[in-house]
């Protein structure tokens, strides 16, 4: 299951990513020229963060229909808690995968100097992807009928949201109305944290984005978990 | 110490013009087997859920352990057991772990965890499959693992919402008397169920509820004090049954008659003046060379009760 997550991350990385390199050898990313493929890695990574994040909304379908979650609910638990046990699952799940990109693209790393606070960068930025688009997948989940559609909605959410962000490209090229979407988008704030704890290459909006990403996390979470009050046991 | 586990005042759930508990008053008493009996649809399970804070009552009100339903529910839930009527297990992990993972999440010691799963698995008969994923059970097997998971962990009352359906009479055999064991040991058990045998066998009182509303509660031999005086005439015959419905209907003293829906099924007929009735029956056979296999007067059983407490609500309704 895990090595079947991990083929996407792979060809985006050692495939896509070095036939661009060869079309793009460097770009210039908050004042410092960064390989493209050392560019893409990080993005990639946090792309793996949003996908885990479906397993979330499909969990709870899957409780509802062998009646585990009515089983949880009657138990010693509140409904914060079943999400945020699901927000912590496809997290642990998340961080799993990440750490074995990182292992497998270890070879592209070498020679990067990961500081303390380089870490931070990194923990948070896939902590607090995991939290938002975990919770958002699971209130999603909570509106829609049926499973299908769950699915059809994230495929419909997750292409705009790939690529009017930060993942494939520097933003700092891109055109304005481009720039002006991608600036909203929290899978731009997580590419950008990592980026900053990876590769120490730091755009100008950082402080802010982390800050909008901190706050639209615990809203989305705090959301999911008031749209768990409608759903039926 | 409050001596009632359960208080309800009117408790009522309605979606839109459909209620499915109406006005619903009774208490359950500390240590007892509370039944709760109703064909199905009757409002067994939504009372439940209501009773283990996962549905809010539309009106009235309902305490457990004097914590309300509604607003105290984290109060509750640490102290009672639940066994829904949909079947649930946790698809990922095989019948062991299964038990384990309950077992866990209400925070039971390790050692205790394992010393209980083998007690489980023994009386359970699960042994065998104790590796297997639930998804490869049968029915009755995935049941049995429902009923055992909920004794992973103690509670002081345990809701069993039809927890015997899909078992095979010895399994619930075995799944009642492990009930019966529990309660000895202090707990109190609300057991809904439609099976009029299994409320016979296991439970101390009951209420009989339909369409929503409780029709009786009493003890069991109260019930068939209450709801009898009416006796039950067998009747089964092998010839001359041409017309034997048509003589049967002008027979007099009947109260109603219950044509069977199996061959080996007697037809009943129900009446409050046996003799009288079992004297006509004997002249009807001899003067029309009906050939009696059996016929004997027999007392109620509950299920009898029950068909005779539902007919009278409908007849007054009428």
């Amino acid at each position: 299951m895990i090595a079947m997550q991990l083929v996407t991350p792979l060809f985006y990385i050692f495939v896509a990513g070095f036939a661009y390199s060869a079309v793009i050898p460097t770009m210039n990313v908050g004042g410092r020229n960064v390989n493209y493929v050392l560019f893409l890695a990080p993005g990639i990574i946090v792309m793996q963060i949003m996908f885990a994040a479906t397993f979330a909304g499909a969990m709870l379908w899957i409780d509802k229909r062998l009646a585990m979650f009515a089983q949880i609910l009657v138990g010693p638990f509140s409904r914060w808690q079943y999400i945020l046990s699901k927000v912590v699952s496809i997290m642990l799940q998340g961080l799993l995968n990440a750490f074995l990109v990182f292992v497998i693209a270890s070879p592209l790393l070498v020679g990067l100097n990961v500081t303390p606070l380089g870490l931070a960068y990194i923990t948070g930025a896939l902590v607090l992807g995991s939290l938002f688009f975990g919770s958002l997948t699971l209130a999603i989940s909570v509106f829609v009928k049926s499973n299908e559609s769950f699915n059809a909605i994230l495929n419909v959410m997750f292409t705009p949201l790939m690529f009017l962000s930060s993942v494939y490209y520097p933003l700092e090229n891109a055109p304005l109305a481009i720039q002006a979407v991608s600036l909203v988008n929290p899978l731009t704030y997580s590419a950008d944290m990592l980026r900053a704890g990876l590769l120490e290459v730091y755009v100008p909006l950082l402080p802010v984005e982390i800050m909008v990403l901190v706050v639209e996390s615990f809203v989305v979470f705090v959301a999911a978990t008031l749209a768990f009050r409608r759903v039926k046991t | 110490m409050t001596e009632y586990c359960v208080e309800t005042t009117e408790l009522t759930k309605d979606y839109g013009k459909v209620v499915a508990v109406d006005h619903v008053s009774f208490k359950v008493l500390r240590g007892e087997v509370f039944g709760f009996l109703g064909p199905n649809g009757a409002g067994k399970t939504t009372t439940i859920k209501m009773l283990t804070t996962l549905l809010k009552p539309t009106d009235g009100k309902a305490s457990v352990f004097g914590f309300d339903v509604g607003s105290e529910g984290a109060k509750i839930r640490p102290r009672i057991g639940v066994v829904q009527q949909e079947m649930s297990y946790e698809y990922s992990l095989g019948v062991e772990e299964n038990l384990d993972m309950y077992g866990f999440l209400w925070n039971v010691p390790k050692k205790e965890r394992r010393e209980r799963i083998e007690l489980l698995l023994g009386k359970f008969g699960l042994k065998d499959v104790r590796k297997t994923n639930p998804q490869e059970l049968s029915m009755g097997q995935r049941r049995r693992l429902q009923v055992a998971r909920e004794f992973m962990h103690d509670c002081e009352l345990m809701f069993l919402d039809e927890p015997t359906t899909g078992l095979d009479p010895q399994a619930r055999r075995i799944t009642l008397d492990f009930v019966r064991e529990k309660v000895e040991g202090g707990m109190t058990v609300f057991f809904t169920t439609h099976i009029m045998e299994e409320a016979e066998y296991i439970c101390d009182r009951i209420a009989v509820i339909d369409h929503g509303k409780i029709l009786a509660l009493d003890t069991i031999g109260n019930l068939k004090r209450k709801f009898g005086g009416v006796s039950v005439i067998h009747l089964r015959v092998t010839d001359g049954k041409d017309g034997l419905n048509q003589k049967l209907e002008k027979l007099r003293n009947v109260e109603r008659i219950v044509y069977p829906k199996q061959e080996d099924e007697p037809l009943k007929v129900y009446t409050k003046d046996a003799d009288t009735v079992l004297s006509q029956i004997i002249d009807m056979a001899s003067s029309s060379g009906l050939h009696v296999e059996e016929l004997r007067i027999k007392e109620p059983s509950l299920d009898d009760v029950f068909i005779q407490m539902v007919n009278q609500k409908g007849d007054g309704q009428k």
